[in-house]
């Protein structure tokens, strides 16, 4: 453990930028000074996150604070996808929030409100994956909560309104559980290692899991995944998500899918790590399999009857968090190796899918896909990416998400578990028909005559491509660092063994699948 | 009589206020008696602070005090005095009758699933950590239970309070940044869902939840 200033310095730059912001003056047609703020805000942001992530990637965990902040390999993946798509969404939301103001459906107020929460709700993420205080760490999921409600609810319509009030009420109630399972696990570690103030550290509850009373140590899982659970969408505590997804506005759905459901999740797999060390792995992985299943087979059939295009997204996120779950349940290097990576991916790929929404958004003043036609033509650049982003998501080769399904798929056969993984592939077949469904009819096809030609501009289209851009590599070939970091948070996870490598066999550095994990007898 | 006897008498009080905040007819009576309800709050930490020796529990108890005896009451009455509903009535999904009944077998429950905890911290205080335990599910319940969305707010206070004393009775010690957390989180969640329950009946020109259903599917 290295002491670092890098990890209050990414905490202290969007704090004093929503600050900022709050203190300047909102003007006619958006403030231009508050958006160079925010600008400068995110890429100080990225940067900082990314210098973090090669020193982590280097050998050395960040700490700060006494031990409240920490910074290992397992948190350098999410301080990395706050930092890179905060940035990039936060590029494309400058025209996208413009676009809103000119036609009225902000005001000058709102458009100042916006960046202000938008750099509040980037801290609260940031403050949630280097937390190593498990008490701060709920604090701060909490706060994610807060800090985007009013993103949710920024048009001020009756639909938005509601859809603000599902998300705060379910999350905050959802993440109560998750308040009960933190100070369960932190009372249990106070009366097992007989020092409250070192039972507050998630490294001292890792490194002494030994200790816990198993019983407490199950029950506080139960809590902590229903809790948290709900803030990454998992089934049956959903129910905000799509509401959520689709009521924001795009740049923030790209956030809240993106990010946001992945530091609920980084808070998860926190405490799968300390819950297999006091228990064993069975109990947790039980129990995140059947959700992700239940995530995926009900998602699957809600995606394909939506024509709504960002509640369909939105279901996907579902979908494929689910996946993530199950990768998590099914275990081993393989399987945990293989969830962080399709974190990653998804990450990437559901962001540049919820501007296409916000382009298609701008352009036709509508979600409805039945209405949207002829986009390719219309708008060749922001046909182009939809049309990538699908395929990604629909999980076609040359694109990233391709790579961490088949190793979850891999894995999971590897594991034996073979009638679950064909159910699984069975139903995404579903969301791929659903996927093609967006591409023929609404990329594809005539544009109506009452619709003019023409794109969006280049401001939102740059961090678009800058997006399909990293989707393509990490497809192509998973960069040795984000292999050794994805290699790294496994052993974190694992509390051990840092040697499986995390590639396809046609990748480099290739290895047989098969001998990543043992071959075991089909269990169902 | 012990302090831990003290403890548990005043647990069961709790169980009598977190009913009478959720049976309230109107969003302010129930901000009374929450008020009411944190206030045997900050007399049980004083009770486990004097009998267990710890002065992070007194300080507990003096934030306490301010947050939730003071600070949320007022502000729930001063943000929602104005605002009624009055087609919507009490907003109750089930007779209060019904709501003490159903707490009771919250309560039996939570009792049982307590007895099962063999953690030395925990033995005097059994009860209590019982009640603890129900109250969290108790403010679960109200949520469900109740329609205006003002009375849901209470249920997550309810359901606040419940983590609260479960940290209090099984780590009395603990260090004073972690109350100061979670108590100003609290704050915060229930000033951000008044301000959105205001929009919310500005906008719609009603409190009830069962109004809010325009997004579906």
């Amino acid at each position: 453990m290295v002491p670092s200033l890098l990890p209050p310095l990414m905490l202290a730059a969007p704090l004093a930028a929503a600050i900022a912001i709050a203190i300047l003056p909102a003007r006619d047609g958006g403030n231009r000074t508050i958006e160079a703020v925010h600008v400068a805000s995110g890429v100080v942001v990225a940067l900082l996150a990314l210098v973090s992530v090669a020193r982590v990637i280097g050998g050395a965990d960040l700490v700060a604070f006494g031990g409240w902040l920490y910074v290992d390999p397992l948190a350098a993946i999410f301080v990395g996808l706050v930092g890179v798509v905060g940035l990039l969404t936060g590029l494309y939301a400058i025209s996208y929030v413009r676009h809103d103001v000119e036609h009225g459906e902000l005001t000058p107020q709102k458009h100042k409100i916006f960046y202000v929460f938008f750099n509040l709700f980037v801290f609260t993420m940031m403050l949630a994956v280097t937390a190593n205080n498990i008490v701060m760490m709920w604090v701060a999921v909490e706060a994610t909560t807060l800090g985007s409600a009013f993103l949710v609810g920024l048009y001020g319509r009756r639909s938005s309104l509601e859809a603000a009030w599902k998300y705060v009420i379910i999350c905050t109630v959802g993440v109560a559980f998750g308040l009960y399972g933190t100070v369960l696990t932190f009372a249990d570690g106070a009366a097992a290692f007989g020092d409250p103030e070192k039972a507050v550290f998630w490294t001292s509850l890792m490194a002494d899991a030994g200790k816990l009373d198993p019983m407490l140590a199950k029950i506080a899982f139960v809590f902590v995944l229903i809790g948290f659970g709900t803030k990454a969408g998992l089934f049956p505590m959903h129910a905000w998500l799509p509401d959520a997804h689709s009521e924001a506005p795009s740049p923030v759905s790209a956030l809240l899918s993106g990010v946001l459901l992945k530091c609920a999740l980084f808070v998860v797999i926190r405490y799968l790590a300390v819950t297999s060390r006091a228990v064993g792995p069975e109990f947790p992985q039980m129990l995140l399999m059947m959700l992700g299943f239940l995530s995926v087979a009900v998602s699957a059939f809600l995606v394909y009857v939506q024509h709504d295009l960002k509640r369909k997204l939105a279901y996907h996120s579902i979908e494929h968090l689910g996946l993530i779950a199950l990768g998590l349940g099914i275990g081993g290097p393989l399987g945990i190796g293989a969830a962080l990576l399709h974190a990653i991916n998804h990450s990437f790929c559901k962001a540049l899918l919820f501007c296409s929404s916000g382009n298609v958004l701008m352009m036709y003043g509508t979600r409805d896909l039945q209405q949207v036609k002829g986009l390719l033509r219309r708008a060749p650049a922001s046909g182009i990416l939809l049309m990538a982003g699908a395929l990604a998501l629909a999980g076609f080769p040359p694109f990233n998400v391709f790579v961490s399904e088949f190793l979850i798929f891999a894995a999971g056969l590897a594991q034996g578990w073979w009638a679950l993984m064909i159910v699984t592939g069975l139903l995404f077949t579903i969301t791929i028909a659903a996927l093609i469904h967006i591409i023929s009819g609404s990329v594809l096809g005539k544009v109506p005559e009452t619709v003019p030609v023409g794109d969006v501009g280049w401001r939102a289209l740059a961090p678009m491509w800058a997006l399909l851009a990293i989707v393509l590599v990490l497809g192509v070939a998973v960069p040795q660092p984000v292999a050794h970091l994805v290699r790294e948070a496994t052993a974190v996870v694992l509390g051990g063994d840092r040697s499986a490598a995390i590639a396809a066999p046609w990748q480099t550095p290739a290895e047989p699948v098969a001998e990543l994990a043992p071959r075991a007898e089909p269990r169902i | 009589m012990s302090g831990f006897q003290l403890v548990n008498g005043l647990a069961g009080l709790l169980i009598v206020t977190s009913l009478l905040v959720i049976t309230a007819r109107r969003p302010t009576g129930s901000a009374l008696f929450y008020a009411l309800q944190s206030l045997v709050m900050v007399a049980i930490f004083l009770t486990l602070a004097g009998t267990v020796g710890s002065h992070e529990l007194t300080a507990w108890a003096g934030t306490s005090f301010v947050t939730k005896v003071l600070l949320v009451p007022i502000l729930m009455t001063r943000l929602l005095g104005r605002i009624e509903d009055t087609k919507l009535g009490s907003g109750e999904r089930i007779p209060p009758a019904v709501s003490v009944l159903l707490a009771a077998v919250v309560v039996v429950l939570c009792f049982w699933v307590v007895d099962g905890v063999s953690l030395p911290a925990a033995a005097a205080i059994k009860p209590a950590l019982a009640v603890s335990l129900s109250h969290f599910f108790l403010g679960l319940a109200a949520i469900v239970t109740q329609r205006n969305i003002l009375k849901q707010v209470f249920g997550y206070c309810l359901m606040e309070n419940g983590s609260h004393l479960t940290l209090a009775l099984l780590a009395a010690k603990a260090p004073e940044v972690v109350e100061i957390g979670i108590a100003t989180d609290a704050v915060f969640a229930v000033v951000i869902m008044a301000v959105l329950g205001l929009q919310i009946h500005r906008t719609f020109g009603t409190l009830d939840a069962d109004q809010l259903t325009n997004l579906k599917g």
